[in-house]
């Protein structure tokens, strides 16, 4: 089935004017607001769109404290909606909006929907480095270490939930919607990705007991590193919350940089993802320090040496 | 599992956190109390009752919990809230009433206030214990 990942999440929050606060200042454009909600969106138009908790148009919370209501998946075209939905209809109520929108529950009982994908392609330079041996990326006179450049999100990468049965989770999305396993983290939870996107994962799943179940983290893609510690060392000066980063993964090879967020979750700029086809055999290993990360660092103030010039 | 302080590593603070007029009533501020770099720990404010704990969520061994500077409580502002996962704390307790760490508590600093000055009593940890090299 020709899933491309996540288009779209929906969140009912506590505090609206923090969360846009938040995703404004990650970097995301703010495409509708209102005291009820509001709509931000990456370069490429995937979306997290908030509305007040007790908004009656969300559909129901988990039981958790958890704030995300609904995952919506962007597909190719009408004929993966149409397979989707005949797939699923098999053993579940799957209701069809006006718009096309498939709306439905996985077996963990998140709420999920699929659409044809409102993700625009995107045509924009990769980050470029020079690297002796190789051509350069940049030509003479072009100039790496811009302040000025925006650093936006380009597109939602990937979501990560807390399942109670990571097995049943990922043989939802493997069997039910031809997801395939990249990676495993071994009694933790698969990485995996569907089939009309190569990157190492749209999803991660991490197995918790019941009461945690929810959006651990949710992250979009970067330009490259530079953006990314560029998007973070701003939102650190702005005095927002640092959890984890940067630093790089192993599995995905991902630089990344999560931030905590009014949005009951932390939201990861990530950068440089890996790619996979048919020919990628499954790596399998125990999730510990060293296999989440391949080096982690932590953002300091900014220093000179000698300090500052002396006084006249 | 909650972190246990290692208090071989332990300071005797000199000076004042802050003037209890500087705690603004029904919220929370961050302080670093050892110069760390980072907020170790936050107070909540209620009429003339302070509530200290350390910024480490019980979920995650060290998480820090503020979505933002001083930032440590749900949008009604009666609860602490764990801005990494949205668990919830009882303020006065520390209990966790929903969310990852549930029946978890967080670590409580004991504060006093001396002519108007709010001090941490007894000694205090780093955020971040030293690692054994
Ligand atoms: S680290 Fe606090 S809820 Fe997860």
């Amino acid at each position: 089935m020709r899933i491309i990942g996540p288009d779209e999440l929906v969140f009912g929050v506590d505090d609206v004017a923090a969360c846009r606060e938040f995703l404004v200042d990650y970097g995301l454009m703010e495409k509708a607001f209102s005291d009820e909600g509001g709509r931000f969106e990456a370069l490429d138009g995937s979306a997290f769109t908030i509305r007040k908790r007790d908004d009656a148009s969300l559909p129901a919370p988990l039981p958790t404290a958890n704030m995300l209501r609904q995952t919506i998946w962007g597909v190719e075209d009408q004929a993966t909606l149409d397979a989707i939905e005949a797939e699923l209809s098999k053993d579940r109520a799957v209701e069809k909006l006006a718009d096309g929108t498939l709306t439905t529950r996985d077996d963990a009982n998140f709420e999920i929907a699929f659409r044809i994908t409102r993700r625009v392609a995107l045509d924009l330079p990769a980050e470029l480095i020079n690297s002796p041996g190789a051509k350069p990326g940049r030509a003479p006179n072009v100039i790496g270490a811009n302040d000025e450049v925006e650093a936006r999100p380009r597109t939602l990468s990937h979501v990560v939930y807390f399942v109670p049965d990571m097995d049943k989770m990922a043989n939802f999305y493997v069997e039910r919607l031809g997801f395939v396993v990249t990676d495993k983290f071994t009694n933790t939870g698969p990485f995996l990705r569907p089939q009309a996107n190569n990157d190492h994962h749209v999803l991660f799943m991490i197995q918790t007991p019941e009461y945690m179940q929810g959006l651990e983290h949710v992250a979009f893609h970067m330009q490259g590193p530079t953006e990314l510690m560029l998007a973070g060392s701003r939102m650190v000066q702005k005095g927002y919350q640092s959890f984890w980063g940067p630093g790089r993964h192993k599995f995905g090879s991902n630089w990344f940089w999560y931030f905590n967020s009014p949005l009951g979750t932390h939201i990861e700029y990530d950068a440089d993802m890996d790619l996979h086809d048919g020919d990628w055999v499954e790596r399998e290993t125990p999730m510990t320090k060293d296999a989440a990360q391949m080096f982690l660092f932590e953002n300091v103030e900014k220093w000179v040496p000698g300090g500052p010039p002396p006084k006249k | 599992m909650m972190a246990t302080e290692d208090l071989t590593q332990a300071v005797e603070l000199t000076e004042p956190l802050c003037h209890l007029s500087e705690l603004v009533d029904g919220r929370s501020r961050g302080f670093d109390p050892l110069g760390e770099g980072r907020d170790t720990m936050f107070v909540v404010r209620q009429g003339e009752r302070l509530y200290g704990y350390r910024n480490h969520c019980p979920h995650y061994d060290q998480a820090r919990m503020n979505w933002k500077k001083d930032e440590f409580l749900n949008g009604a502002r009666d609860r602490i809230m764990c801005f990494a996962h949205g668990a919830l704390f009882d303020i006065a307790s520390g209990e966790c009433e929903i969310g990852p760490c549930l029946g978890q508590r967080l670590t409580s600093v004991k504060l006093t206030v001396r002519d108007g000055q709010v001090w941490i009593s007894g000694p205090y940890v780093p955020g971040r214990p030293r690692r054994s090299s």
